[in-house]
């Protein structure tokens, strides 16, 4: 998989000391219709351009994907099926989240 | 084990004399005492062995309460035996069968005397009888020490609680502390979109917390809505299995429910300004708790029906 520059640095942004993820992310899972399941993304720092994340993730997970704009808790990622395990590992190999900043909810 | 071998013939025929009698209980004590000729076909060398058997038993009875009833001692008898030497046991099967079953009630306790009685019946000598009941009482008192002005040693001292404190919390055998048991939650489908957690109001209770709590967290977890039924089961929608909810469970239990200082499950929950606290009961530990949030729910439902309920 080819790195790509997940990061939309600005080096001439205000305030722009927490470039890297700060607070928790919230990775959920939701049953829909059937065996069908959701999992959503929360709590990504703003700083990531996650719609880069979502293409990459649709490619590495074989599965759909979108990001919702949610006026309380920001850009949320949202994809197809149990991807609670894939986005893990992908969040910390990528070095966008540390271990301990993952809070994996549901069953 | 030279005993054990001195135990050993005479606890064999003794079983199969006892395996003939234990059909008609009654009728077997009047035959023992009326016509002595039955049972005394044993040799009386056999009868002093097993009395000295009788005494080692003795050993392993605390309370020597129950001497009254007479029906029982005949199946007692052999059953003590049965618990010394279970190795004897696996040797003559078809005869313990029988005595087995009763082993399982526990009553295993007290029947020397009634046994020095009937080996009065049995035995015409008396000299012989005498020396049995004093052997009898040897053997009772080298291990216990009660009959005795001695002191007690340290040790035996210490063997007695130790025995004593197994016998009550057969759970520390492994030298553990006694664990948080809680009873697996109970989870069945209903239909085919909804699960029950029919035993919610009882975990609930068992884990001091109240039902609105455990309820908000386990459908945060498990992003979904439900409600307590009449029958005070969780009807939750979607389909959960029992070990998915276990799952949550544990996660709850681990933060909600046990000191996250010392892992004691004796905690108080309080809320205290917006925020809930930990109150630990065994080391007084206070910390705050996560708060139980949703976070983002997505649209899982029809949408043509969410933006006709909007309209
Ligand atoms: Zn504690």
């Amino acid at each position: 998989m080819s790195i790509q520059n997940l990061n939309t640095f600005d080096p001439f942004a205000e305030g722009n000391e927490e470039d890297v993820q700060d607070g928790l992310v919230h990775i959920r899972i939701q049953q829909r219709n059937g065996r069908k399941t959701l999992t959503t993304v929360q709590g990504l720092s703003s700083n990531y351009d996650l719609k880069k994340i979502v293409r990459t993730c649709k490619k590495e997970f074989a599965c759909n994907g979108t990001v919702i704009e949610h006026p309380e808790y920001g850009e949320v990622l949202q994809l197809q099926g149990d991807q609670r395990e894939n986005i893990c590992q992908f969040l910390t190999k990528m070095g966008l989240v540390k271990q301990e900043q993952l809070k994996v909810h549901g069953f | 084990m030279a005993e054990e071998d001195a135990i050993f013939d005479p606890t064999l025929v003794k079983k199969k004399k006892k395996k003939k009698t234990t059909f008609d209980l009654d009728a077997a004590l009047a035959d023992e005492s009326s016509n002595p000729v039955t049972t005394t076909t044993s040799s009386a060398v056999e009868n002093e062995e097993s009395t000295e058997n009788a005494g080692n038993e003795i050993d392993h009875d605390f309370d020597l309460e129950n001497l009254g009833k007479k029906k029982k001692k005949k199946v007692k008898k052999p059953l003590n035996m049965d618990e010394l030497e279970t190795a004897l046991q696996e040797a003559n099967e078809e005869t313990s069968a029988a005595i087995d079953i009763e082993g399982e009630d526990g009553m295993d306790d007290t029947f020397d005397l009634e046994k020095m009685k009937k080996k009065k019946k049995k035995k015409a000598d008396i000299n012989e009888l005498l020396d049995q009941e004093n052997e009898n009482v040897d053997v009772n008192n080298t291990d216990q020490w009660h009959g005795s002005d001695r002191d007690y040693t340290y040790d035996e001292l210490l063997n007695r609680i130790f025995e004593i404190i197994l016998e009550k919390n057969p759970d520390m055998a492994a030298g553990r502390k006694p664990k948080f048991v809680m009873r697996p939650p109970q989870v069945l489908r209903v239909g085919t979109k909804k699960t029950s957690f029919a035993n919610f109001t009882e975990i609930c209770k068992t884990l001091h917390r109240q039902q609105k709590h455990l309820l908000d967290f386990l459908l945060a977890e498990l992003g979904t809505s439900g409600s307590v039924d009449g029958n005070s089961q969780l009807i939750i929608k979607g389909r959960f299995q029992p070990k998915q909810i276990e799952n949550v469970l544990r996660r709850y239990i681990k933060e909600y429910v046990t000191c996250h200082t010392c892992r004691s499950p004796e905690t108080i929950l309080q809320k205290d300004t917006r925020l809930f606290f930990l109150q630990c009961e065994s080391c007084g530990s206070r910390c705050s708790v996560a708060s139980i949030k949703s976070g983002f729910q997505a649209v899982t439902g029809k949408r043509s029906a969410i933006r006709a309920k909007n309209a």
